[in-house]
């Protein structure tokens, strides 16, 4: 037992926080933030010194760590600022797909370009009439010679205005049964025919990350875009998630401190009644609960990361990992506006940022009710 | 009775202000039986020089050759060597500058002399001479002994003593033979580059809005121009803030930076190390913004804020546009 | 070209509250952040932009405890070759002259053609490491050094002097020079790096091993003492200036109108 990070992992956590204070500028990101503007500078910067793909194998132009190293780095970037850190770390979302199940080809063909940067990816499970209940997709894909033809929509696709490519779930076989049987997922380039991306503008938060909701009006794609057999796209994406789970877990991780570190700053310098407004118990008491979800968080975030790079499956300890950094994330960002007064309220101070994109993280890859019944499932069993 | 030597600083046929301000101090720890020597190197062209300092010292050890035209630490040293046998000095003054630190720590290890640089103030207590020097840029002071030894070294930091009021005393010129013996073809002068001249010339400002590291990025520069621009200023900075090129070396202030002597000088997020202190503490009215209350800025300041630049600067603004109408 | 690197690791301490330890000697250190010494990040830098260019092999060499593994790692990461840590009880209370004589004893077994040393450290301000350890190496060296250019075998260098002057100088290799601030724009630690260098082995060697004696280092070998830290006086310092935010502001106006601020 124990549990330090070893030196590699350090070091990575020190590159990473070096790298995150050198480029992720307060007044850039409020700008980026206002005019919604993904920080593709500052990404193509990430990807040259390998933090992004950190996780894929060497062969597919990653750095052959694993999951947790690719946590560390999303704590770190998401806790120096939550727009910009979120928008660079969620770039190569659901290429894990891929890096998983993909075919050698379809692996040499994506995973070296995302990591390097050409790519950005972006994964379409979501549909307007099914979000945590994804076991059928009206998004269908038909044999057609020798490719697919996709039709139907995804809605709230994160990078769906802005990758060049998604990995979208579909139902090849409508009379599955039961019908998650019939599901399967297809690598779909963006620039295909028939493919269209309406950004959603106006959410609540990630304003520099792009959402959107794409149709697919007979798609056309070859059947090689078929990631791994037809009718396992279920299974595949039910582990991807355990996988991102504890990605968007750091994410939560890193927003919780990152608001915690401001406002332990902040409460050191604001006066009030003549003193300092640390100096009152229940703001002491306040950083207490606060630092405390913290560490908690990152406890179980590491140990579901250090689990899985184990190659072990455990949804129930990374559904927890992520239903308590998200809570975590919520309830430190909360605090922090509470602890700011009406300063943590305005738009350009950081926490008032870090408030609002906490709450997604306990959304996205499924909600905490979701993570419940994957924790009580795994524990209790399924009774019905 | 002690001798006190102080090595005479010159540049393109300048004694260098340093070399005053080491006399002065010099002279202030004489006592009235001890000794005051400037030793000078240069080449026979520049005995004109000699004239400047020999007033105000005891002795002056001067010698003078075509190799020692322009400053070359070899060289330099070389000579010293000899002067220094022959100047049976009991503790020897240089400049922390680019010329000392060029020379001094060499010729320390060279002749074994107990040294430390970059001293603010010195005492002599039988026979022990003291030394106070700072660290952690300015916020600590240390207390420094120097060991027993025939002969005894410090740098002096420049504007740490005045160099006004150096007395008057009716000195001798010595001359002391030296030759070229060595190798010194290995390091050579070739040229001086003059400062750029920029778009603006901070040291002719009325009013500099002058940024540090605080200022934490390019970015924010404009923040810091609008108050310039409010207040008919102009906007200049501190050594990172020129090293990382979010403004050109022209608008650096300090010791490798302009002088500037503005009527009111804005200083916000510099921590006031001494090289920038050197460049600005001139200025009629110094106003420093920092959030760390021990910052060294504040020292010299006139007046302070203690908070944070970024909440400071717009609410600044804001009030001289209103007052300016 | 083989280039050796002397970094130093230093508390980050610009917007630190510093405390005394309890001896006065030294500063209280616990929970501080620590880095390598900014003026040797660029040195750093400096040689694997040379390296680049030529060929050739960087060791980084640190005096120290094991926590200075730490910046040699980093320097590793950059794209250093070899990293050697100088570390012994006895070294302690070496002054700047003493550790120059430390990583001369390290470095004149090691070929070199360039050694590199920060102008000076965040810590101790000293100034005089590098140009103390090219005396005791007998090797040409330069200070405050802003810029360099390779022709064959001679180095031509910018010093940095006063007054944003510059001065051209021709240094033969093998030398030293203390590289100044500024001098380029160093690089981040890439997980490439990170990763190249994790196997690397950290070789340390002992003042016995550096055939040092306790006469030439530590207290005994150095010709001067810190007999003990203080704050500095405040003097008069600055007025300060309270209130809310628009008090400040309004107060700052008065004295710019009155003090010639506003044009
Ligand atoms: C900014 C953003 C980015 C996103 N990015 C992506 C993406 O890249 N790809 C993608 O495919 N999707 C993405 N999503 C979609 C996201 O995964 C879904 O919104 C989420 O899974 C919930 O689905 P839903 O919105 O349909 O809510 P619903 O499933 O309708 O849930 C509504 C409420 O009912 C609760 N609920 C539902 N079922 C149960 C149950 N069985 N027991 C208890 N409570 C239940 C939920 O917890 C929730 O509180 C994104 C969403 C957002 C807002
Ligand atoms: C040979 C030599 C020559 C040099 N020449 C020069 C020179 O000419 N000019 C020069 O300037 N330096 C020079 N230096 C460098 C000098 O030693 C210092 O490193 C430098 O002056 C520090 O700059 P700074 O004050 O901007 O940064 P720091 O020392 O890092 O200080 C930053 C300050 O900003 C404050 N701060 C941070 N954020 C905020 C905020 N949001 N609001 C308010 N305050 C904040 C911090 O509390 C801190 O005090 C020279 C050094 C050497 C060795």
């Amino acid at each position: 037992m124990d549990f330090e990070l070893d030196l590699e992992q350090k070091e990575i956590v020190k590159a990473a926080r070096e790298f995150a204070e050198g480029e992720f500028d307060p007044q850039l990101a409020f700008e980026l933030e206002k005019t919604h503007t993904f920080p593709a500078d500052i990404r193509r910067k990430a990807c040259k010194l390998g933090f992004v793909g950190i996780h894929f194998p060497e062969e597919y132009g990653g750095q052959g760590y694993g999951i947790m190293e690719n946590a560390l780095i999303v704590e770190e970037f998401c806790r120096r600022d939550s727009g910009i850190g979120s928008a660079v770390v969620l770039s190569d979302f659901s290429s894990e797909v891929v890096m998983r199940f993909g075919s050698e080809a379809q692996k040499k063909a994506y995973l070296p370009k995302v990591a390097s940067g050409a790519y950005i990816s972006g994964g379409g499970y979501t549909e307007p009439d099914h979000g945590s209940d994804i076991t059928f997709m009206n998004t269908t894909a038909v044999r057609d010679g020798d490719s697919y033809v996709i039709n139907g929509s995804k809605t709230f696709i994160t990078n769906g205005g802005i990758a060049q490519f998604l990995i979208v779930l579909c139902q090849t076989d409508e009379n599955a049964s039961p019908p998650y049987r019939g599901q399967s997922t297809f690598i779909v380039p963006t620039d295909v025919d028939g493919f269209e991306a309406v950004e959603i503008e106006d959410k609540m938060g990630l304003k520099m990350t792009s959402t959107a909701e794409i149709y697919f009006n007979n798609v056309r794609i070859p059947a090689d875009a078929l990631i791994g057999e037809a009718g396992k796209g279920f299974y595949q994406v039910l582990e991807f998630f355990d996988e991102s789970r504890v990605e968007i877990a750091a994410q939560a991780l890193g927003i919780a401190q990152g608001a915690l570190d401001r406002t332990i700053a902040y409460i050191k310098d604001r006066s009030q009644f003549g003193k300092k407004i640390a100096a009152f118990q229940v703001n002491q008491h306040k950083i207490a609960d606060m630092a405390t979800r913290v560490e908690l968080a990152r406890l179980m975030v590491y140990k579901a990361a250090w689990n899985y790079d184990k190659g072990r499956i455990d949804p129930t300890l990374t559904s927890m990992a992520k239903m308590t950094a998200g809570q975590a994330a919520v309830y430190v960002a909360d605090e922090a506006i509470q602890m700011h007064g009406g300063y943590g309220y305005i738009m350009e101070n950081e926490v008032e940022r870090f408030y609002r994109d906490a709450k997604i993280t306990e959304i996205y890859e499924g909600t905490r009710e979701i993570q419940k019944n994957t924790i009580s499932s795994g524990i209790v069993g399924r009774y019905k | 009775m002690k001798k006190i030597a102080v090595l005479v600083e010159h540049r393109q046929g300048e004694i260098r202000e340093i070399t005053f301000e080491m006399l002065g101090k010099a002279h202030q720890l004489a006592g009235s039986d001890d000794e005051v020597q400037a030793l000078f190197l240069g080449d026979t062209s520049q005995k004109e020089l000699v004239a400047k300092v020999s007033p105000h010292a005891h002795t002056t050890l001067a010698v003078y050759d075509a190799a020692l035209k322009d400053f070359e630490p070899l060289r330099y040293g070389s000579a010293l060597e000899a002067v220094l046998s022959n100047a049976d000095c009991d503790l020897l003054l240089m400049g922390q500058t680019a010329f000392g630190m060029d020379l001094a720590p060499a010729l320390a290890a060279k002749m074994t002399m107990p040294f430390t640089s970059d001293v603010v103030d010195i005492e002599i207590l039988d026979g022990g001479v003291k030394a106070t020097r700072q660290m952690y840029s300015g916020k600590v002071s240390a207390a420094v002994s120097l060991k027993e030894a025939p002969k005894r070294l410090l740098t002096v930091r420049a504007g740490a003593f005045p160099a006004e009021d150096v007395p008057e005393v009716s000195g001798e010129v010595r001359e002391i033979a030296w030759s070229v013996d060595g190798d010194f073809a290995v390091r050579k002068f070739l040229s001086y580059i003059e400062a750029a001249v920029g778009d603006v010339d901070i040291t002719q400002a009325d009013v500099l809005v002058s940024v540090g590291r605080g200022i934490k990025d390019a970015d924010n520069i404009p923040v810091a121009q609008e108050l310039a621009d409010a207040l008919g200023g102009v906007v200049s900075c501190s050594r990172p803030v020129a090293d990382k090129k979010w403004l050109p070396k022209e608008r650096q202030v300090g010791t490798s930076g302009k002088t500037v002597k503005p009527r009111v000088y804005i200083a916000l997020g510099i921590s006031g190390a001494f090289q920038h202190q050197a460049g600005m503490k001139g200025a009629a009215t110094i106003i420093a913004v920092n959030k760390d209350p021990k910052a060294p800025i504040f020292s010299i300041a006139h007046f302070g804020i203690v908070d944070d630049l970024f909440k400071v600067l717009p609410a600044l603004t804001e009030k001289v546009r209103e007052l300016k109408g | 070209m083989d280039i050796i690197v002397c970094i130093k690791r230093v508390p980050e301490t610009a917007e630190a509250d510093i405390v005394l330890d309890a001896g006065k000697k030294g500063i209280d250190t616990d929970g501080m952040v620590f880095s390598i010494n900014e003026w040797d990040n660029y040195a750093v830098e400096a040689a694997i932009q040379l390296k680049e260019a030529q060929g050739g092999k960087i060791t980084v060499v640190s005096a120290g405890p094991e926590e200075n593994n730490e910046v040699l790692r980093r320097a590793l990461a950059m794209g250093a070759d070899d990293a050697i840590r100088l570390t012994d009880p006895a070294f302690e209370g070496s002054d700047a002259i003493a550790m120059a004589r430390i990583l001369a004893a390290a470095i004149k077994d090691i070929p070199h053609d360039l050694i590199l040393t920060g102008v000076q450290a965040d810590d101790d301000g000293f100034g005089g490491t590098g140009v103390a350890l090219a005396e005791m190496l007998g090797l040409p060296y330069a200070a405050l050094v802003t810029d360099i250019q390779l022709d064959g075998d001679t180095l031509t260098v910018h010093r940095e002097l006063e007054g944003g002057l510059e001065e051209v100088t021709a240094v033969k290799m093998p030398a030293l020079l203390t590289i100044q601030t500024g001098i380029n724009e160093p690089r981040y630690v890439s997980i490439m790096g990170i990763r190249k260098v994790a196997k690397k082995e950290i070789a340390e060697k002992s003042a016995g091993d550096l055939s040092l004696s306790g006469d030439d280092i530590g207290v005994k070998g150095s010709l001067s003492q810190i007999e003990g830290l203080f704050f500095p006086p405040v003097g008069e310092g600055a007025e300060i200036i309270e209130g809310t935010m628009d008090e400040k502001a309004e107060t700052l106006v008065k004295i710019l109108k009155e003090r010639g601020g506003i044009a």
